[in-house]
């Protein structure tokens, strides 16, 4: 940890948040909290977690701000100040005081950093760091614990993912016979530029071989199936965003992006249940040796956890472009940001 | 001359904070946005230092290539975004 | 070899000063996105060639140093193809919402 780097990393970050804050105009602010994504990226590499900050380059620098600007453009774009909230914002800004000031002094109490004896390197973190090249031949300690050690985690987060995107797009798809009398304030404007049309078509095929290779590279570099699926939905976004939302619904439509979303925890799950049926725990991935040819058990755990890792990509990958379809194009489906 | 790699990463933040003033002051939503980009590019450099410094470029470099991807996304999506708003500042003039 | 990646990271960092002084100092939101697109991407050109050349001098030219050096040139690429195209549609954006220009004349008279 380099001491003089997180100095001035550090009160950029809390430069950034309060400007973020303070600012009424919403477009100014999303785009100053992008900002404040690729610091903490920073903040992170400079501790050591290296895939986190992939995780968070990948997600607040790229779709994150997408996401906010896409729906600024169908709501408002101000903030609403009326005087009598004063009161509540006072009120709340004491009760956050109270309670940031009781946190803080916890704070002597945590054990010093990079200490070897503190309680989270003592008993399981170091069972998982001597023990994972001996059970599943992964050298990578994130990769192994997120997809073998504590899969069933790994499993559910892929739920929530599936759920959020059904969920935003659920509430917000409608059809186009309600809508016509309602919607003629925004006006479309079919603003084509090559520039960005020709540098989208050169940058989409290596982004998505560069998500591919995340993805199967998870086991020795950092990355894994989070990382390498939100690049994928990013490039896709990069397509609806470069042409308009029709030729990119040619590409992938509704109806795929809906199945690869349900594939992708159905591979999962799919995944633990068979180690059930092969006779072991659910999702014992020792067990799978048995059907997978010139495997023993430990080179078993292995292929299980790349498997397992396509899974949640392609999840991943259809939530993210969902999402960005629902929300840019206000549920229609026709045209967008 | 890891020394010197320190030396050279402490610069550069000190010019990214620079940068950020602009940030801080720019009337437009749009100098703002050049500022967040500018970051973006700055910060895949920053990474390859912290790569260097820490003895494993090999690992750091992926993150460089995925940030060198990613970093034009949020740009032309706001870019986009006032083509069909055409107001840079938004109205009933409150201070931004 | 250690004195040209020297000379490169400082050129490298010689324009990055300007851009972040231009960015500051410049009148108009146009000059600003010359100062940003052009100083920005080539500073970062310069130093990450000369970090490209470090690391392959200090794995004395084995071949995962020669991976590393060949994705370090990428990178350079992908800044390439994708920060102009970002200047691009700033100042297309700009335009388009009708930004004035600034100019050096006085604000009382105008030619006739």
């Amino acid at each position: 940890m380099i001491w003089q780097f997180d100095v001035i990393l550090l009160t950029l970050v809390l430069v950034c948040a309060v400007i973020s804050l303070s600012i009424r105009d919403l477009m100014a602010s999303a785009i100053v909290f992008g900002a404040y994504s690729f610091l903490m990226c920073l903040v992170w590499t400079g501790m050591g977690a290296v895939d986190v900050a992939f995780t968070e380059a990948a997600v607040g620098a790229g779709v994150s701000t997408v996401f906010f600007v896409a729906t600024i453009y169908r709501t408002t774009r101000q903030s609403n100040y009326k005087r009598k909230d004063l009161f509540i914002r006072s009120f709340s800004a004491v009760v956050v005081s109270v309670v940031a000031l009781a946190l803080f002094a916890v704070i002597a109490d945590f054990p010093y950093w990079g200490d070897p004896f503190s309680p989270v390197n003592d008993y399981v973190g170091s069972y998982y760091i001597t023990h994972t090249m001996a059970h599943s031949n992964v050298p990578n300690v994130v990769t192994s614990v997120l997809a073998d050690y504590r899969g069933f985690d790994t499993m559910f987060e892929t739920c929530v993912v599936f759920v959020a995107c059904i969920g935003i797009y659920a509430i917000l798809r409608r059809r186009k016979k309600q809508a016509k009398a309602e919607d003629t304030a925004v006006k479309h404007v079919a603003h084509d530029s090559l520039i960005i049309r020709v540098a989208s078509q050169i940058m989409v095929p290596f982004m998505q071989l560069f998500a591919l290779y995340v993805v199967a590279h998870g086991h020795h570099s950092p990355g894994g199936g989070f990382q390498g699926g939100v690049v994928l939905g990013a490039s896709v976004i990069l397509l609806a965003l470069a042409f308009n939302v029709k030729t990119t619904l040619k590409y992938l439509s509704e109806k795929s992006m809906i199945a690869y979303s349900a594939i992708g925890v159905l591979i999962f799950a799919g995944t633990g249940l068979l180690c059930m049926f092969l006779g072991g725990n659910f999702l014992d991935y020792s067990v799978l040796s048995q059907i997978l040819p010139y495997t023993d058990e430990v080179m078993a755990r292995s292929h299980a956890m790349l498997i397992v890792e396509i899974g949640v990509a392609l999840t991943v990958m259809s939530a993210m472009y969902g999402i960005y379809l629902s929300l840019a194009t206000d549920g229609h489906f026709d045209q967008g940001l | 001359m890891i020394e010197l790699f320190k030396l050279f990463g402490f610069i550069l933040l000190a010019l990214i904070a620079l940068v950020f003033i602009r940030a801080i002051k720019g009337p437009t939503a749009i100098d703002r946005l050049i500022c967040v980009n500018i970051i973006g590019t700055k910060s895949i450099v920053l990474l390859v230092f912290m790569g260097i410094i820490f003895k494993r470029l090999d690992m750091f470099v992926d993150i460089a290539i995925g940030y060198g991807l990613l970093n034009f996304i949020a740009s032309i999506a706001a870019a986009k975004f006032y083509q069909h708003n055409k107001t840079l500042r938004p109205e009933s003039g409150d201070d931004s | 070899m250690n004195i040209i990646i020297i000379v490169l990271i400082s050129l490298g960092l010689f324009f990055f000063f300007g851009t972040a002084v231009g960015m500051l100092r410049l009148p108009d939101f146009y000059t600003r996105s010359h100062a940003a697109g052009k100083g920005d991407t080539l500073s970062t050109a310069l130093i990450l060639l000369g970090c490209a050349l470090f690391i392959m001098h200090e794995g004395h030219y084995s071949g995962a140093s020669i991976l590393v050096f060949l994705k370090l040139m990428s990178i350079i690429v992908f800044v390439f193809i994708g920060s102009p195209t970002a200047s691009h549609a700033f100042i297309d954006a700009g335009y388009e919402t009708g930004e004035k220009q600034w100019s050096n004349k006085k604000q009382a008279k105008k030619k006739p």
